[in-house]
């Protein structure tokens, strides 16, 4: 009887699998586009594409009008359900394991997806001009990416390589978690003439105690601000918690930061704009004029 | 409660349930992030090459989601009955011997381990959770069964010790492990309800349904093991046997719940004991209502995690917990008096 069972379920299986095709979209016709994360859609924006992108997530909030489009669900818990109901020819996800689970369930109902993985500047490139070709706008995707190269360029010639600050990237207060070598904070810090204080690291963002905030001497701690919240009040009870630490110099001569989350932590078209908010903080003196 | 259980009786509560049941699942299928209309799911087009998103997320997303529900939901609420059976305890629940915590480490094995293949549909979380909450299970089962005449005690034990010692591994796992895996793991735990191809609900209704029907054809046994063992045993009741049975099919059904949905708690533990305060303790309506009122508490607790915060949704787990709790508190107030717990 449970082989019965077995079989005729196959049956069923396999005529179904039959009749569920998945095709396959040209570039032109992509003209309802779900965006699965908030970098996407800033990508997505950038690429010119206001009126295709049909779907972003809940915290997909720049630009603007961005906040105005239907919503898909958050990025670690995506529903489904919203993300058919917007139609889309085209889904865009990020290459993390939730994503990827995604799109496997959505190419099984026959929808497309393109799925990049982003987790280093070079990756940005990369994925900047893989979506371009995917929705037919090469041109303007190696326009972006020149402009955010040149940008870049432009801020890396402008701090110069004669001062090497170290600096410690707290992701975390309590427990005190900070950004190690292999991420793209690094690589931001490391483009506005930083050097990150914590060296290489089992763990991408590395837990760390108290001797080693102190034996790592860093010469500024930042902090980027959670996100819709007073950056002031985070600001001041930052210098609260670093107090405790009152004979490392960065707390004495008061070198901690509170930045934007959005700009800093999301790794997008915005990303000459995070690297200048950064490098304000390092070298404050160079921005003044 | 009122008398004996006869046939008829039975069968009304049954129908009654089973009534039950089919309305929580009619109204769940209409209600959700996305408004759907009754009309426009049943105009199939003729033509495929039109997309009519009602009828694609009514039938490819939602309709495989409240089956999955209902076939976990059965397969948990009987399992805990089958456990508080056994083990005579009042606090077990399908999870008690040690199959969340292997079911868990293996899922977090899978997951850092980043493998890329599927076995029949099913991803490698399902396929290590399955064999990891099997292996456990007989870890403790074995670990029982030596510390000889009292081993229902060594069996609590021995799950207790298994489940801390696994979860400490998987502490250890997390916490050396990417963060965007550990995002991953966490929502499995809490019970991860997605659509599933037809095949797997084919095979894992094919699973659940036999095993319940087994576990409902001893449940006269058991009915003669709850008074104790030895009673039983004086009686002329092969107690080893039909506890290894029971204890196999339980476990067997758990596991294969869990490697569909992750790890929902709370529903083996209340159902079973909102049956057994309302209608009493006979297992052989326990396993029917069970079931069935385990399948429509799981649809309805789903349906309240896929929309209460739309567009995003709640891992299942939390929902049982807080509607469940109460609501098993008051049945707990409310009829505790009037009935015998196991001694």
């Amino acid at each position: 009887m449970i082989l019965a069972w077995m079989g005729l379920g196959l049956t069923i299986s396999i005529s179904q699998q039959n009749q569920i095709r998945g095709h396959q979209v040209s570039p032109n016709q992509i003209n309802r586009i779900v965006s699965m994360a908030p970098n996407l859609t800033e990508i997505l924006f950038a690429l010119g594409l206001d009126n295709e992108i049909v779907g972003v997530t809940i915290s997909s909030d720049y630009p603007p009008t961005a906040k105005e489009k239907h919503k898909v669900g958050n990025f670690w818990q995506p529903n489904i359900e919203a993300i058919i109901a917007a139609r889309p020819d085209l889904v865009v996800t990020l290459g993390f394991d939730q994503q990827i689970n995604l799109a496997h369930r959505l190419k099984r109902m026959g929808h497309t997806c393109l799925t990049v993985r982003i987790e280093k500047i070079r990756d940005l490139f990369e994925a900047i001009n893989t979506i371009g070709t995917a929705v037919g706008k090469q041109q303007k995707a190696h326009q972006l990416v020149s402009d955010i190269q040149t940008r870049l360029d432009n801020l890396r010639a402008l701090v110069g390589r004669d001062q090497t600050l170290k600096v410690l990237w707290v992701v975390q207060r309590e427990p005190l978690r900070v950004a190690g070598r292999d991420t793209f904070i690094n690589e931001l810090i490391e483009i506005v003439g930083g050097v990150n204080a914590i060296g290489p690291t089992i763990h991408k963002y590395p837990p760390i105690g108290a001797e080693q905030v102190i034996a790592c001497r860093p010469d500024v701690i930042i902090e980027p601000s959670e996100q819709h919240q007073n950056t002031a009040a985070q600001l001041r009870h930052a210098m609260q918690y670093w107090g405790r630490f009152e004979n490392v110099p960065v707390v004495t001569n008061k070198r901690i930061y509170v930045v934007p989350a959005d700009v800093v932590s999301r790794l997008g078209p915005r990303l000459p704009s995070g690297a200048e908010t950064v490098a304000r903080c390092l070298r404050p003196e160079l921005f003044e004029k | 409660m009122k008398g004996l259980l006869t046939p008829g009786i039975l069968a009304r509560r049954t129908a009654l349930a089973v009534a039950v049941l089919v309305a929580v699942m009619f109204v769940c299928s209409f209600v959700g992030a996305e408004r759907i209309s009754l009309k426009a799911v049943f105009c199939t087009a003729t033509d495929l090459t039109t997309v009519n998103p009602d009828h694609e997320i009514f039938v490819r997303v939602r309709l495989p989601r409240i089956i999955l529900a209902a076939i976990v939901g059965a397969a948990l609420a009987c399992s805990g009955v089958t456990f508080q059976a056994l083990l005579r305890n009042p606090l077990a629940d399908p999870y008690i011997l040690g199959i969340s915590s292997g079911a868990a480490l293996g899922a977090t094995i899978a997951v850092l381990g980043g493998f890329d293949w599927t076995l029949w549909g099913r991803s490698p979380i399902a396929v290590f959770a399955f064999a990891g909450g099997l292996a456990a299970v007989w870890l403790v089962w074995s670990i029982g069964r030596m510390t000889g005449k009292f081993y229902v005690t060594g069996l609590l034990l021995a799950g207790v010790v298994v489940n801390a010692f696994f979860s400490a591994i998987i502490m250890f796992l997390t916490s050396i492990a990417k963060s965007q895996q550990v995002h991953a793991t966490i929502f499995w735990l809490m019970g991860n309800m997605v659509e599933e191809d037809f095949l797997v609900l084919w095979i894992g209704t094919g699973c659940i349904a036999s095993g319940i029907t087994a576990l409902f054809l001893i449940s006269p046994q058991l009915n003669i093991l709850s008074l104790g063992e030895d009673d039983a045993r004086s009686i002329g009741l092969n107690t080893t046997g039909i506890q290894t049975f029971a204890f196999t099919i339980a476990a067997f059904i758990t596991a294969v719940a869990v490697s569909l949905s992750g790890l929902i708690g709370f529903v083996g533990l209340i159902v079973p004991h909102a049956i057994r305060l309302t209608f009493g303790p006979d297992h052989r309506q326990l396993f029917p209502l069970c079931a069935i009122i385990g399948a429509a508490f799981l649809v309805g607790a789903d349906t309240v995690a896929r929309t209460v915060v739309a567009p995003a949704q709640l891992p299942v787990g939390i929902v049982t917990a807080i509607v469940g709790g109460p609501f098993f508190l008051v049945l707990l107030v409310k009829y505790s008096k009037k009935v015998h717990w196991y001694k």
